[in-house]
């Protein structure tokens, strides 16, 4: 998967870079508006990760403009701007998703998976880690043949947590996502926490392996090796 | 002074002496027109008067017409019988330099014609015209200089206000101006702008501290940041002692964004930036959920927290917003009150047509002299523990708009030590212009 970031702040296009190739994808990286405008005219890449501040070139009109030349490509803008009509106007212009900065790297990561699997069916009715499964229909959650009461927000955040099974959840994904809560100015981390510690209780407490593990500073995840 | 703009004093003055102007030019051509028709009129009334004599004298004794002339002397007239001149007064037709008015009376078969001198009645008009003519000017010329002092003195205070005024800068915003009379229109305007000069004072006071407390707390977790990555350069650490400090380190960078976040939508808030988007809410079902929503902080502490309502209200507001202040104050209500306490919120309407929303605690309570500060932004009771137990400090603050930008109040009725009561009062109709579609 070829990825390509249009980011001209030296830091967080490192740093995006790093974290995208740890996941195998193969990145590059446009500092410029221009040069990225280049790259996606003469090569072809699976996902454009656009930030929208660039000099010289804004990256709205980047977009425009290879959207007008009929680019398919899905692209993700990076914004500092986060009033709703900033994000209309992105969306308007052809964007697939936006971030707002500061982000959460796992948010980001999850966003490019989404952004990746678009267009392919997503029948799962069964979700499973280890001994855990889930079944999405009959609303059972069973872990070594046991059966687990959970609540509905604890059925949902477990959910969530084995549709990204493996990478690391962080609060803010959990509270628009799970608790459905767009104004991040809501006081909701204890209320995540809460709930976390209660599955944590539910689903490993009782049993040998952890599944649920705490990424200090970042969020939680969900795997069977200890974390 | 510039040529188009010119001052208040001097426009005064000239609309004054033009005023004046008009009515004195007005009421001396009154004067003139009157005076001339006056005279003429007695004229016309002796001409009138000879020419009646001449025409009793040629009825009865023709003859005697010579001899009339001489005793009238002054007037000169004619008698035309039939085309041929009867009498003719020596010297007619009157002509030369001497101005005359003249005056006829004529029948089938004579005509009789008069005239007489008007010189001193021009000379009389003459005179008054000029004794006019020469007031006139004099008068506005001292209507100017008058008008000049008089708008001077009138004006006197406003030029003492603006120069105290210019005086005032934000650092001397104790400054009043003084009130002379209060109740004339000067000493209302200076009381208006001293009443300003006070709202100004307290926002940059307001100012001051907000931007004295934002800044302590942006600060302190870029020093925890800062100190966390300095203290473990200096150690060498193995993969999971890094973990952890860099996991420490995140935690404060998260503890910062959630802080910029809540300013963020504080500052547009305050500024008119969000408008609600107004609607009928029952106010039931979003406290209900407000209260299921938060139910797991209140059980982790074992409190009990009931929703209570008699009846089903409802309000016109924007449900986000008022959700976002009802979870602020709720928060904060489990916040404060300990274990096993009490939390108890409450839908009611009043008798003067208002719905309320009642949070109830057992908590700590808040003493009287922090009420009035208690919705600021930052503003703690105990700095300390509230930093702990991970608020913001904006909590209240984003309540009081959220609740205040709907039309509503917010009240706090509190005893320290035996509780709290956050009262949430709206309007149940429309009382603000609806929100623009966007």
């Amino acid at each position: 998967m070829r990825v390509l970031i249009v980011e001209d702040e030296r830091k967080v296009a490192k740093a995006l870079r790093e974290g995208l190739e740890a996941e195998h994808y193969d990145v590059h990286v446009a500092g410029t508006g221009e040069e990225g405008f280049f790259l996606v005219n003469h090569e072809s890449f699976d996902l454009v990760v656009l930030d929208l501040m660039l000099p010289r070139r804004d990256g709205l009109e980047v977009l425009t403009t290879l959207r007008k030349h009929g680019l398919q490509t899905p692209v993700l803008i990076l914004t500092a701007k986060d009033t709703v009509d900033d994000r209309v106007h992105g969306l308007d212009s052809g964007a697939d998703d936006y971030l707002v900065k500061p982000f959460a790297f796992p948010e980001l990561l999850a966003r490019v998976r989404a952004l990746l699997r678009r267009g392919r069916p997503d029948q799962i009715l069964k979700l499973q880690q280890d001994d855990l499964t889930m079944d999405l229909v009959t609303r059972k959650v069973v872990r070594a043949g046991q059966s687990l009461e959970l609540t509905v927000k604890e059925f949902e955040m477990l959910e969530y947590l084995l549709r990204h099974v493996g990478h690391v959840v962080s609060r803010e994904m959990l509270a628009r996502d799970v608790w459905r809560v767009t104004a991040r100015a809501t006081p909701l981390d204890n209320v995540i926490d809460v709930t976390v510690a209660r599955l944590r209780r539910k689903i490993d407490d009782p049993f040998q392996t952890k599944l649920l593990h705490t990424v200090r500073g970042v969020g939680f995840v969900l795997r069977s090796e200890p974390g | 002074m510039r040529f188009l703009a010119p001052s208040v004093r001097t426009r005064l003055t000239l609309w004054h002496v033009g005023a004046l102007a008009l009515v004195i030019c007005i009421f001396s051509a009154g004067i003139l027109l009157f005076v001339r028709a006056r005279l003429y009129g007695a004229l016309d009334q002796q001409i009138s008067h000879d020419l009646a004599t001449i025409e009793k004298v040629y009825h009865e004794e023709t003859g005697d017409l010579g001899e009339l002339a001489q005793r009238m002397g002054i007037t000169q007239f004619q008698v035309v019988e039939g085309g041929t001149v009867l009498y003719q007064t020596p010297g007619w037709p009157p002509g030369g330099t001497t101005p005359y008015r003249l005056g006829a009376l004529r029948d089938a078969s004579h005509r009789i014609t008069a005239v007489r001198d008007e010189t001193a009645l021009r000379q009389t008009l003459w005179t008054l015209g000029v004794i006019l003519a020469m007031g006139v000017p004099c008068a506005i010329g001292l209507a100017i200089g008058g008008g000049y002092l008089l708008a001077g003195r009138v004006l006197a205070p406003v030029g003492a206000m603006a120069e105290t005024a210019r005086k005032i800068t934000a650092e001397s915003l104790t400054e009043r101006l003084p009130v002379g009379n209060p109740r004339d229109e000067f000493g209302q305007l200076a009381r208006v702008f001293n009443d300003t000069l006070s709202r100004l004072e307290q926002a940059f006071e307001q100012l001051r501290r907000f931007t004295a407390d934002a800044s302590h707390e942006l600060r302190t977790p870029l020093t925890a940041i800062r100190s966390v990555g300095e203290v473990a350069l200096q150690r060498s650490l193995s993969g999971p002692g890094y973990r952890e400090v860099i996991g420490s380190m995140l935690e404060e960078v998260e503890r910062l964004t959630r802080l910029v976040e809540s300013l963020l939508t504080l500052t547009r808030g305050e500024s008119g930036r969000i408008q609600p988007a107004l609607e009928i809410v029952n106010l039931n079902g979003l406290s209900v959920s407000v209260v299921e929503h938060l139910r797991v902080l209140a059980e982790e502490k074992e409190q009990s927290l009931s929703f209570e309502a008699e009846a089903n209200v409802s309000a016109a507001c924007d449900p986000a917003i008022l959700r976002l202040g009802l979870i602020n104050v709720l928060d904060n209500a489990i916040k404060y009150t300990p274990t096993r306490g009490t939390i108890r919120v409450g839908v009611r309407e009043t008798p003067s047509g208002e719905a309320v929303i009642e949070v109830d605690d057992t908590g700590l309570g808040i003493s009287v002299a922090h009420h009035a500060r208690i919705f600021e932004r930052f503003y703690r009771v105990d700095r300390g523990r509230s930093r702990e137990s991970g608020g913001t400090g904006l909590g209240l603050a984003t309540a009081r708009w959220a609740v205040e930008v709907n039309g509503g109040r917010i009240e706090l009725e509190s005893e320290e030590g035996k509780g709290s009561r956050f009262r949430i009062v709206l309007p149940i109709f429309l009382s603000v212009p609806p929100a623009r579609k966007t």
